[in-house]
């Protein structure tokens, strides 16, 4: 019926999903530690900076990788931890998979619209909405 | 406790019959706890992920606003400057704060360290109270350096 047990140094392995949705949560959440330091540090540069000061700052490569890699992982790191708090508390299935799912949605397209106004502002694209 | 008749060779008074129809003893401890600060902490970080959440959101507001150039930014930055506008702000920094000193402390135990209970206390009290402290710090600076004002 179903297949025969899969092992790891003779540890039997998971037959679902394993330890990597953990594993991930948790180098998402590494990787923020470091990245959080630098936000730190952007929010006492950037702090009451007028508009000139900001694009300036959009303007060094570095702050807006930076940037950038820190609204993917911090997205990804809050789907994986909304996923664990939606399981926690919403015991019937469908509902839990609808909101695990529509959660999913929502960062993906968090994610996204940070990428498009980071590249738009870091490339000095015509204020937005632009071509209207 | 027990809803199961003396003579089901109950003496303890702790077995309960469950909704199954199983019979089985009541888990252990369960109303005997106190409360101690690593639950704290633990529960200080869901609620970091949520406001955490919520601050990006607005961070992408903020990103959004510049890109949609001067007036725009100048009147996010008008917000911003306002009395509400600051407390806003000085949250979002506590929120940063929590996220960094208990998502560290976060990954020290889940790495397996500092579980026993003197290290869990101590790294618990610094994950609750060091944002407190930091945070005040941090605006403190904050108006002394000039860059903001009530």
């Amino acid at each position: 019926m179903s297949a025969a047990p899969k092992f790891k140094n003779h540890v039997k392995i998971s037959e679902r999903h394993g330890a990597g949705e953990w594993k991930i949560e948790k180098l998402a959440l590494l990787a923020l530690m470091p990245l959080s330091l630098w936000v730190l540090w952007s929010a006492f540069t950037l702090a009451g900076a007028g508009y000139e000061a900001v694009v300036a700052w959009f303007g060094n490569a570095l702050n807006t990788g930076l940037l950038a890699v820190t609204a993917i992982i911090f997205f990804l790191f809050a789907s994986l931890a909304w996923k664990v708090i939606i399981e926690d508390y919403v015991p019937a299935p469908s509902t839990r998979t609808t909101l695990i799912n529509l959660a999913n949605l929502v960062f993906l397209v968090l994610a996204a619209a940070s990428i498009f106004f980071i590249v738009r502002v870091a490339m000095g694209s015509a204020p937005l909405p632009a071509g209207v | 406790m027990s809803n199961l008749p003396q003579d089901a060779g109950d003496p303890t008074g702790r077995y309960v019959r469950h909704p199954n129809g199983h019979v089985a003893p009541m888990s252990p401890f369960t109303d005997v706890w106190r409360w101690h600060v690593t639950m704290t902490a633990s529960i200080l970080f869901r609620v970091t992920i949520g406001a955490a959440t919520v601050g990006a959101v607005l961070l992408l507001g903020w990103v959004a606003a510049v890109a949609s150039g001067p007036e725009a930014y100048a009147k996010v930055l008008a917000c911003s400057a306002s009395p509400i506008g600051l407390f806003v702000w000085f949250g979002l920094s506590l929120v940063l704060f929590s996220f960094l000193l208990n998502g560290t402390r976060h990954l020290i135990n889940d790495a397996g360290q500092g579980l026993d209970l003197k290290s869990a206390t101590l790294m618990a009290n610094i994950a609750v109270w060091g944002p407190l402290v930091l945070v005040v710090l941090f605006w403190v600076v904050l108006f002394a350096a000039g860059k903001v004002s009530l």
